[in-house]
């Protein structure tokens, strides 16, 4: 028999069942815990993906292409419809806050879900790699994003989405029209899965 | 088994022998209780000095009643709500309330009077649904009649009649009487010679024509039950046929026809009048254990000896541990909460897909729809808004409000992407093809899509036959004995309040029979 207790928790005092030993949310930031999870560790059922310790700048550039309508408005893109309300009731300020909050959390690396070949996928590589490192990294020096720690099923929805014309396509938005083209290299269905099958490698050899 | 016992001599030796639970699960066996009859109490063991605790997930009306019971069998007991309030979706929406959806909320605008309020969850309650209805008169809840169907309502289908509205009563008087006009022209034809005998014959022509109200030919020539084509100033005269071939094109066959016989929907409903959160308030009043609010749970621990709940209010971390763990979080979030529940469990909850509703509650400046005679019941329509709800509560107050919309599945995707007050427009827009003037008369209005609304992003699961095959039973056994999924998504009946009242029931007679095994091998101090 145990009594009940209700007690204060340290950051790392809860016999969690997985490390996750980022901050808990402000109150402020609750709302993106709902559909991203736990320290922003993702949730595949609501199409949300694990952001947990992006970078605060690409994470910041994202939230200001949700409401500039660089993303989320384009027909084809429904997830993104669900997000852009939510950045749109962000300040300035918070926009800010919620990208350092986001690149504070901490959670496991996604498992694939995926089946491609990542053998094949790794011939497609080398032309991601300039901008977001051979390993998957990201590269600081042209503000290219990492990829090791997004899901796979994610990658592939924006892949599908720069090579569809729902993401990318906004004539302000330079980062993603350079996507649309690195996109355009992958020729198929089976071309985006295998290189995101490749790059869901790099978690095994990555600590975040 | 004796076979000289009666029936009443039967259940009193089972009486003695197994107490009233077995009592009733005798006479549903034998056919004398439906089988939607919940047991008259749950009857837990109590566990006295033995004081065991349980962490309830969620204030929602699974989470409202295991804790209700469990209170009154002597458990320990404290409720983790994730949103600002209690209810879950059970939720009666007044002036000055907030409604949290993501990144859109609202502050309902309605007038501060008692009549004008707005049930954006459960809204209706139909006589079989016995546990709601057993925890309404348990809790001194009261019930008013609610009229759900009216034959003054109309059908509203751009397909049909050039998409003028027609009264549902006009519509179904005349398709039986057209379908039973060709009934008869068969039968008369001895199209079913070889079926019938002479005397079969003239029974179903009767029939036939009692059926559809048929003339002494065999015709449909109008009925009564078509409605008053006028008042009573000049002879009695009826509305006059409908077209058939409108009445073909539109959806009206494909289920509006049918629509007042299902169970769920069919007069007479119930709802609580002023609102059908007074079940919410209800349980609050009896409830001592403790509900923290604003709390959503950060992870989920079973142990060797109970669950500990982790949960963050305000930027901080909180431990709950206790012996039970009844969660009533929706399933689609569990993917999104640590837990070491067991593979197959997460798999299971992998699976699941939620549930899309919208409601819009819209308060209109005058009840105009008392002035077409419709005092209560619904108008259905193939436009987006799907139903339009006329309150059947505050006869001949000065103002009401009205169901504006109620859409679910597919039919929500356009409204979830709208903006609040584009979504009233849109609705009021919907509403003037039905009632000119309209538009004019709407003073304000909510929308809650529950698919967008904090903490909840859906309206229970989507189960299908072969998700319930798989998964169902996977989720309602209890992980070690200790953690119950629970909730309307954990029931045979999702989406209604009786789904959530039985999942309550069966975790704890699940929970109780354990407990009474423990004490039976005197495992309890």
């Amino acid at each position: 028999m145990r009594t009940i207790s209700l007690l204060l928790v340290g950051l790392a005092g809860a016999a969690m069942a997985e490390p996750m030993n980022g901050a808990p949310p402000p109150s402020e930031f609750v709302y993106c815990t709902t559909c991203h999870g736990v320290q922003m560790m993702g949730n595949a059922t609501l199409n949300a993906p694990r952001l947990s310790g992006l970078d605060a700048g690409y994470v910041e550039r994202q939230l200001v292409a949700y409401r500039a309508g660089w993303r989320g408005t384009v027909a084809g893109d429904s997830v993104g419809a669900l997000m852009r309300p939510m950045a749109m009731s962000l300040s300035e300020a918070q926009v800010a806050a919620a990208a350092e909050y986001v690149a504070s959390t901490r959670s496991p690396l996604p498992v694939p879900t995926g089946n491609g070949d990542a053998e094949r996928g790794r011939s497609l590589y080398p032309s991601c790699a300039a901008c977001h490192g051979v390993a998957g990294k990201g590269n600081a020096a042209v503000a290219g994003p990492a990829l090791v720690g997004l899901n796979d099923w994610y990658l592939v929805r924006q892949l599908t989405g720069y090579r569809d014309g729902w993401r990318g396509t906004h004539a302000d938005d330079t980062a993603g029209q350079q996507m649309v083209g690195a996109a355009s290299q992958l020729k198929t269905d089976d071309d985006i899965a295998d290189v995101v099958a490749y790059i869901m490698t790099f978690s095994a050899i990555s600590k975040p | 088994m004796s076979p000289h016992f009666s029936r009443r001599e039967l259940l009193n030796f089972v009486a003695a022998a197994g107490g009233t639970h077995a009592v009733y699960q005798t006479s549903r066996a034998l056919g004398l209780l439906a089988d939607s009859t919940p047991p008259a109490s749950l009857n837990l063991s109590p566990v006295g000095s033995a004081a065991r605790t349980a962490v309830v997930l969620g204030a929602g009306i699974a989470g409202l009643t295991v804790a209700y019971e469990l209170e009154r069998a002597g458990y320990g007991v404290t409720i983790i709500e994730a949103s600002h309030r209690v209810g879950g979706r059970n939720m009666t929406v007044r002036s000055g309330d907030v409604i949290d959806e993501l990144g859109q909320r609202q502050v309902c605008q309605f007038d501060d009077e008692p009549n004008l309020y707005f049930n954006a969850g459960p809204a209706r309650i139909p006589g079989h649904h016995q546990r709601t209805l057993k925890y309404c008169r348990d809790l001194n809840v009261p019930l008013i009649v609610k009229a759900n169907f009216a034959r003054n309502a109309y059908h509203q289908d751009d397909a049909s009649f050039a998409g003028r509205p027609v009264r549902l009563g006009h519509y179904v008087a005349d398709a039986r009487g057209f379908l039973s006009e060709l009934l008869h022209k068969a039968v008369d034809k001895n199209q079913f010679d070889q079926a019938l005998s002479a005397d079969d014959r003239e029974r179903l022509l009767e029939f036939v024509t009692a059926f559809g109200d048929l003339d002494d030919s065999g015709n449909y020539a109008g009925s009564r039950r078509a409605g008053y084509a006028r008042g009573y100033q000049s002879p009695e005269e009826y509305r006059s046929p409908l077209p058939f071939d409108d009445m073909l094109g539109g959806d009206f066959w494909k289920w509006v026809y049918t629509a007042s016989e299902n169970p769920d929907w069919g007069d007479p409903l119930m709802e609580v009048p002023g609102g059908m959160d007074g079940i919410v308030q209800a349980f609050v009043r009896e409830l001592s254990s403790p509900i923290t609010l604003n709390a959503p749970v950060q992870s989920i621990d079973v142990t060797a000896d109970g669950v500990d709940v982790v949960f963050c209010q305000q930027g901080v971390l909180h431990q709950v541990s206790a012996d039970y763990c009844f969660n009533s979080i929706p399933a689609h979030f569990l993917p999104g909460i640590p837990s070491n529940l067991p593979r197959e469990y997460k798999n299971a909850l992998a699976a699941l897909k939620p549930n899309k509703l919208m409601k819009i509650g819209l308060q209109m400046k005058r009840r105009f729809w008392e002035e077409e005679g419709i005092y209560g019941g619904t108008t259905l329509t193939s436009q987006p808004i799907g139903e339009l709800w006329y309150p059947s509560h505050d006869i001949h107050a000065q103002k009401g409000v009205v169901i504006g919309a109620y859409t679910h599945g597919d039919g929500c995707a356009t409204w979830s992407t709208m903006t609040p007050s584009e979504r009233l427009r849109a609705a009021a827009e919907c509403g003037e093809r039905i009632h000119s003037g309209y538009a004019e008369l709407v003073e304000s209005g909510v929308s809650v899509p529950w698919e967008r609304m904090n903490h909840m992003m859906g309206c229970s699961v989507h189960w299908t036959e072969a998700l319930r095959q798989q998964h169902f039973d996977v989720l309602r056994r209890p992980v070690a004995g200790r953690h119950y999924l629970v909730g309307d998504q954990m029931s045979y009946h999702p989406t209604w309040q009786e789904g959530a009242f039985a999942s309550a029931e069966y975790a704890l007679l699940d929970l109780d029979k354990r407990v009474r095994s423990d004490s039976a091998v005197g495992r309890l101090a």
